[in-house]
């Protein structure tokens, strides 16, 4: 079913047994996984089913940390959410992303790799990926031109990713979530309160506004936050009406640890001999290429270099070009006619153009910093809600994992007789230099409201319930307590389908 | 691109090797020698400027004599090591990025034999 919430009469109520806030790549999830389940699903989009510039002013905020993209050009504002630009790129997380590093502050998750291995299975169909192989060697399996470089892997390897189409939430799922009987989807109904009881520990509703000046409330059973890692933590903490510091907020940890990925071109690669091996792997054709390896340091380089987790694809470019970072090549103009124009594979390169020189393109995570973080501005949107301020702060550790990451990786690839490998100026410099003008994210935001056992140290707890609210719940890459070095959506998704299992098993539960 | 000029040392050893010996010079013609596997990958200007480079900061190897007796010198000294014959310049380079011989010249992670090769390259080449 669907409702304009526009056209509902001023100051309706709607009732439903768990209601969703956002219909993005994990709204829609789970209402999916709810569908045909006997109870009645609300999820509440702020946005309608097309592109609203409208709605995209809602988003804008301030960025007063380091240069950071535009926030309203960052995240869509409707039916789908950011799937309608995503560039389709997905891996999975490794399985020392999950634990704790002695060398990275606050690393370590409440659940393992492994407890999110079934759900990274359930969740490739959702994202229309093909396989559930992810290892370069089941890929050379299925197709022999892809021959991963002969690496010790005991140092480093060859991380697979594969290529949503990339599959487009609004578009693919419009249908089946409009045809539920028991979904039902309020678009342009957008939440601007959580109201909590007297003591804060549960929510008895949602204040829901629409541009046009109506406003509704909303009551169900449970409610999860699936409006992506800024309105999450804009939300809770703009819900003062109970905790003066905002929802969830007892421990000053909403919004903070705000992440990215820092993707940045940092150095070279010159392949050796008169016939060097086939880099075919590590190809990227867009719109063609169903996977593709990137180049990894394993577990035990990390830890004896004490840098963080990252990879590198290889783009062929004549050495004299300069490689540059997502920021500086994907304006919001770029990032625009990502979502208006269907994805046209590119040409495929001329076969006899064997390229032998490479740009080194870096996805590292960033280190968890309690200083990067979401607050509310004084400024308010067109709904009244306060705008976010993006404080985007890094460390001297994710600094120097980049010149660390190159040494070992130049080292290996030398062993190897692969190739020699050059750092850019900015990665030699001492880890306390500015940043340079080519720092640049993946448009990936994570970890404000962050999963930990520990209420003194995470929002969320390990089923992705608001630590000391009975009923609240926050879906997305805004509980991941680290980046890891890979793309979030498939892991958010994997998240939101374990999300949807425990909420399953509650209501089993009672009587 | 606009590098700067530097040079370290990377990894666990140092390039103290290269005095280690200077007895076994009999394969020792340094035009042989300056022919640096990296010519294919970078060509020749590119080639000659890192090898430059080399010299200029690394001064106790900045003339032919210099950087062949290196060459020959850790050579000899690795076929000493592990009682067998001189091994192949390509296995020299293997062996010094497995065990940290490396240096960082202008951005680049070179073995410091193909280090060598490219200065005595600089010197040499026509």
């Amino acid at each position: 079913m669907h409702t304009d919430a526009r056209t509902l009469e001023n100051g309706s109520l709607i009732e439903g047994d768990l209601c969703i806030v956002g219909a993005g790549a994990a709204g829609i999830t789970l209402a999916r996984e709810w569908m045909d389940a006997g109870h009645r699903v609300l999820l509440l989009e702020g946005g309608g089913f097309d592109y609203d510039p409208r709605m995209q002013e809602l988003y804008r905020g301030e960025n007063v940390g380091l240069p950071y993209f535009p926030l309203q050009a960052a995240r869509l504002h409707y039916f789908g959410g950011t799937t309608g630009h995503w560039a389709g790129f997905c891996s999975t997380l490794d399985r020392h992303d999950f634990e704790t590093r002695d060398w990275v502050p606050h690393s370590g998750w409440p659940i393992t790799r492994a407890d999110l291995e079934p759900y990274y299975r359930r969740a490739l169909p959702i994202l229309q990926l093909g396989s559930d192989e992810w290892s370069a060697a089941g890929w050379q399996r299925r197709d022999s031109t892809l021959v991963p470089f002969p690496l010790d892997e005991s140092v480093a390897w060859t991380k697979m990713w594969q290529f949503s189409p990339p599959a487009r939430f609004g578009m693919l799922y419009r249908d089946a979530i409009v045809g539920a009987r028991d979904v039902h989807l309020y678009t342009h109904a957008n939440v601007v309160e959580i109201l909590a009881n007297e003591g804060a520990t549960a929510v008895d509703g949602l204040r829901v506004r629409t541009l046009e000046g109506k406003e509704h409330r909303v009551r169900a059973t449970r409610y999860v936050l699936a409006c992506s890692t800024i309105q999450n933590a804009r939300l809770l903490l703009a819900s003062n009406g109970r905790a003066s510091a905002g929802l969830g907020n007892a421990h000053d940890l909403v919004g903070r640890f705000f992440m990215e990925h820092l993707e940045m071109p940092s150095g070279n690669l010159a392949m050796l001999g008169r016939a060097p091996p086939s880099t075919q792997m590590y190809a990227f054709v867009f719109g063609r290429t169903k996977a593709r390896g990137e180049l990894a340091l394993s577990a035990a380089a990390q830890r004896e270099h004490r840098i963080l987790n990252a990879t590198v694809a290889l783009e062929a470019a004549p050495l004299v070009e300069q490689g540059k970072s997502t920021f500086e090549w994907a304006t919001p103009d770029v990032v625009d006619k990502m979502r208006v124009e269907r994805v046209v594979p590119e040409d495929l390169p001329a076969a006899s153009a064997v390229p032998r020189t490479f740009h080194l393109l870096t996805r590292q995570e960033q280190a968890p910093n309690p200083a990067s973080r979401i607050t509310l501005g004084t400024d308010r949107d067109a709904l009244g809600m306060p705008r976010v301020r993006l404080d985007w702060r890094l460390t001297e550790l994710d600094r120097r994992s980049f010149r660390g990451f190159y040494d070992a990786l130049g080292r290996e690839l030398g062993r190897a007789g692969i190739g020699r490998l050059q750092m850019r100026d900015w990665v030699m410099e001492p880890p306390t230099s500015p940043w340079p003008k080519s720092l640049g994210g993946g448009w990936h935001h994570m970890g404000t409201t962050r999963m930990h056992a520990d209420p003194k140290q995470g929002v969320v707890d390990a089923n992705c319930r608001v630590h000391g609210i009975a009923n609240l719940y926050v879906a997305g890459a805004a509980v991941y307590p680290t980046a890891g070095c890979v793309n979030p959506t498939l892991t958010l998704v994997a998240l939101t389908i374990r999300l949807a299992d425990h909420l399953r098993g509650l209501e089993q539960r009672v009587p | 691109m606009n590098r700067r000029s530097f040079i370290r040392v990377v990894g666990m050893t140092t390039l103290g090797v290269a005095s280690a010996g200077c007895a076994g010079r009999a394969p020792s013609d340094a035009r042989a020698l300056a022919r640096p596997e990296l010519l294919v990958a970078l060509g020749d200007a590119p080639v000659r400027a890192l090898g430059a480079r080399y010299r200029v900061l690394t001064p106790a190897e900045r003339d032919v004599d210099a950087l062949r007796d290196a060459i020959v010198g850790s050579r000899s000294l690795r076929a000493r090591l592990v009682g067998a014959a001189s091994p192949p310049i390509a296995e020299m380079v293997r062996d010094d990025f497995q065990h940290g011989r490396m240096v960082l010249i202008d951005g680049w992670l070179f073995s410091v034999t193909e280090a060598r090769q490219c200065a005595l390259y600089s010197l040499l080449a026509a």
